[in-house]
């Protein structure tokens, strides 16, 4: 019984994937022809821009928040836990990160590390630390997880333009003057178009690195196993000698730490914090929900779409360069959410783990 | 029929067992807010720089005593009442009809609705974080109905009359159909509402900002905004000073709501139906109930709330549609949650609400201490509400465990968490 479940899921999850890969494909190779066919219509411009390599430069670094929340989102949510704190993590890593590295002086180094890393480093551990408040609140006082993860934005999003204020007498915090700036790799950074990859902020890099890395721990290791089954079965788990607790604190923890390192690369990547209204974070972290709902817990898909969401905000941001074509950037940001409206009510629901925001009690008295 | 028997009885069980402890636990999630927003401003006092100290605590100073931030906090909300400094403590030329104590209601009267609209979809097991979006097209159509029917109508007393309620209806129908939306997509697609809803608040944002921006809006204007409505089509502030932007109609009106949907909650059979799939889903499809259909309505319901909290919202307030509409649908879920998703709840939690953020402005003016302050304790208080078990423990270990029987004389399920 359990080999045919297993076999449907696979089943299902291929359909869904190859649907999905259908359907981007098609989209690209019908932009493409009309690009060809009308090479001085929209459809060539937009193929231009599609093809051009700063827009796959801005492309890579436009996914870097959304990816790392949403490889952070997986880990929590495969381990069982919901969180839609996500957001929260990013502003809260994004302002700690600025701040920290105002305090120290963006000139500094410290034991041979520039200021900026240190700040990218603090940004990490303060989304860790807020995580782990979110684990406490979730796990072990079993408050409602979805509740407790808008309470995890909704402080962050008090919290950060508050201390602003208080430091700095505004939402915004003063520019830091420097940046994360770009690593360039010699020869490889000459490549035509593919040359973007090899000349790029140093979080792209590690974007890079960490998407084939999670889904290596996530599917290849004793720990992946473990967080797979406390999100489906944590019964089963227990029984095999494995603390439930202990592997969703872990995904938890693990889903600050990523999305720190998405929060704090955007905004010392642009050397600034941004306090106002929704903050500079503006939603990532829910669009970093979706792209791992749209990916299917899987994270090459979350990035693939994540780099799809970014890809168009890109080609959007130089679509507006192009005269004539002044399309509101407004209505053009609503696409990702739109998209995702129309994948979940026509693809249907992606499977969420079974045990997925539900508390896990192991009988015995754990106080 | 003794499915809907056991459901019903189920239901009584829960609701009885629950209504005193959850107004002790939002008694106490305030306590708790209060008291780490008390740390933090201690903290935040330690960050900033100032000539003398506001308060000494072990031989520290601090550039901002908590104490006095609350004091200052309630005083503004109320327009001054006590002379904080000043022995005589109660300021003679008080007057309840102030403009601080206008703000105060007003932005109670926005929350009730947005409360209100939150506290409808949880009733009924929905996560509708929705409001907010509901909002503001909500709004929106009211402030366009408004402009464009205006010129129809006789100006002054009478076409006030047939316009306001009017536009506040189309509000609510469009809200109404926007939280509709998420409803079907949950019924009929099996999508999860949560992300659902707040997927469509921002292509609201995002689709009000686009219609105002390049069809709709003030050609007089460099804001993003509707062209004002004649001052006859709104709601005036009726005793209180005009600037405070509160009408005491609007409260009425609110409250009135308040009864109805209490109303319908509690004495109707949808109301039933609504409760039960909220809270027993399996029994309530057993009992008969069409739970598609009840999701839909209720959804609809809720929109239609949030979308008289932004009809309220350009009526009263603005008198017009403007971008960056404030977050009253993510502050009515605080409400809401505080009010354990009692109508009548609402009412008190929402003057809570109201308090603080009108006498935000008086701490920043007073202290110093910024505005987003109460940004942080609406966080704060949603997270200690959302964790029963915590204060189960804290109760346990310092041996002070609320009892259900005996504690059940402070007045049941009214009021009680208005501190």
């Amino acid at each position: 019984m359990s080999t045919t479940t297993t076999d449907r899921l696979r089943d299902t999850e291929l359909s869904y994937r190859a649907t999905l890969a259908g359907g981007a494909l098609s989209v690209f190779l019908l932009i493409a022809l009309l690009g060809l066919a009308f090479p001085g219509s929209i459809w060539g411009n937009f193929l231009t821009i599609l093809t051009s390599r700063s827009t796959l430069s801005s492309a890579l670094r436009l996914s870097v928040p959304i990816t790392f929340a949403a490889l952070g989102g997986i880990f929590s949510e495969k381990a069982g836990v919901v969180n839609i704190g996500l957001e929260g993590l990013l502003i809260i890593s994004a302002f700690t990160a600025v701040i920290t590295t105002a305090v120290v002086g963006p000139e500094m180094t410290v034991l041979g590390l520039p200021a900026i890393w240190i700040g990218f480093f603090a940004g990490i551990l303060s989304s860790v630390l807020f995580s782990a408040l979110f684990a406490v609140v979730c796990i072990r006082f079993k408050a409602d997880q979805i509740i407790a993860g808008l309470a995890v934005w909704l402080i962050a999003l008090g919290l950060a333009p508050f201390a602003a204020t208080v430091y700095y007498g505004g939402v915004n915090t003063d520019n830091l003057g420097t940046t994360l700036g770009t690593w360039t790799i010699p020869v490889l950074s000459d490549i035509p178009f593919f040359g973007a990859f090899f000349d790029a902020d140093p979080a792209v890099y590690m974007m890079l690195v960490a998407v084939p890395a999670s889904w290596y721990v996530l599917n290849r290791t004793a720990f992946g196993r473990h967080v797979r089954a406390s999100g489906e079965n944590p019964k089963a788990l227990d029984t095999v000698g494995v603390d439930v607790s202990r592997v969703r604190y872990a995904g938890v923890l693990l889903s600050g730490f990523l999305a720190g390192i998405g929060g704090s690369a955007l905004s010392l990547g642009l050397g600034q914090f941004v306090g106002n209204n929704q903050t500079m974070v503006n939603g990532k972290g829910f669009i970093a929900i979706v792209a791992y709902l749209f990916g299917n817990y899987n994270p090459i898909g979350a990035f693939g779409a994540s780099f799809l969401f970014a890809g168009l905000e890109a080609a959007q941001i130089r679509l507006q360069q192009v005269p004539g074509y002044a399309i509101p950037d407004s209505l053009i940001q609503t696409i990702p959410y739109v998209t995702v409206l129309v994948i979940l009510a026509l693809v249907g629901r992606t499977r969420i783990p079974e045990a997925a925001g539900e508390h896990y009690d192991t009988g015995d008295d754990n106080r | 029929m003794s499915a809907v028997e056991n459901a019903k009885a189920v239901l009584r069980r829960l609701t009885a067992a629950s209504a005193t402890e959850r107004i002790l636990i939002s008694f106490a999630a305030l306590v708790m807010a209060v008291l780490v927003g008390a740390v933090i401003i201690l903290v935040s006092g330690r960050i900033t720089t100032c000539q003398t100290a506001a308060t000494t605590l072990f031989g520290t100073g601090f550039c901002y005593d908590p104490v006095e931030v609350y004091l200052v906090l309630f005083n503004g909300a109320l327009g001054e009442p006590f002379l904080l400094n000043d022995p005589a403590l109660f300021n003679p030329n008080w007057n309840p009809l102030n403009f601080g104590f206008a703000l105060t209601l007003k932005e109670t009267t926005l929350l009730i609705f947005t409360g209100l609209s939150v506290a409808v979809s949880f009733r009924a097991g929905l996560f509708n974080i929705g409001t907010q979006g509901q909002l503001v097209l909500g709004g929106l159509a009211t402030a366009l109905f408004s402009f464009f029917v205006a010129p129809l109508l006789p100006s002054g007393l009478v076409g006030g009359l047939i316009l306001i309620p009017l536009a506040i209806v189309v509000g609510a129908l469009v809200g109404g159909l926007y939280g509709a939306i998420p409803g079907a997509l949950k019924a009929y697609a099996d999508a999860n509402e949560v992300i659902t809803t707040i997927m469509l608040n921002f292509i609201a944002a995002q689709i009000a900002f686009v219609l105002v921006s390049e069809f709709f809006g003030n050609p007089d204007s460099q804001v993003v905004e509707t062209t004002p409505i004649p001052d006859w089509a709104t709601l005036l502030p009726v005793a209180f000073p005009q600037g405070g932007d509160f009408s005491i109609l609007a409260l009425a009106f609110g409250l009135a709501l308040v009864v109805a949907v209490w109303f319908l909650l509690e004495q109707t059979s949808f109301g039933y139906d609504l409760r039960t799939s909220g809270e027993q889903p399996e029994a309530a499809e057993y009992g008969g109930v069409d739970a598609k259909r009840t999701t839909v309505t209720s959804m609809f319901l809720s929109g239609a709330l949030g979308g008289m909290g932004g009809a309220i919202w350009v009526l009263m307030v603005m008198g017009k549609w403007q971008a960056g509409v404030p977050a009253l649908g993510f502050d009515g879920i605080t409400v809401s949650i505080l009010a354990g998703n009692n109508p009548f709840g609402v009412v008190p939690a929402a003057l809570l609400f109201g308090t603080l953020k009108s006498g935000s402005l008086a701490v920043q003016f007073g202290t110093g201490v910024p505005k987003q302050l109460v940004g942080v304790l609406r966080g704060l208080i949603i997270l200690f509400v959302a964790m029963p078990e915590f204060f189960r423990m804290l109760g346990s270990t310092i041996d002070l465990e609320p009892d259900r029987e005996t504690v059940a004389t402070d007045g049941g399920r009214l009021g009680g968490d208005d501190e």
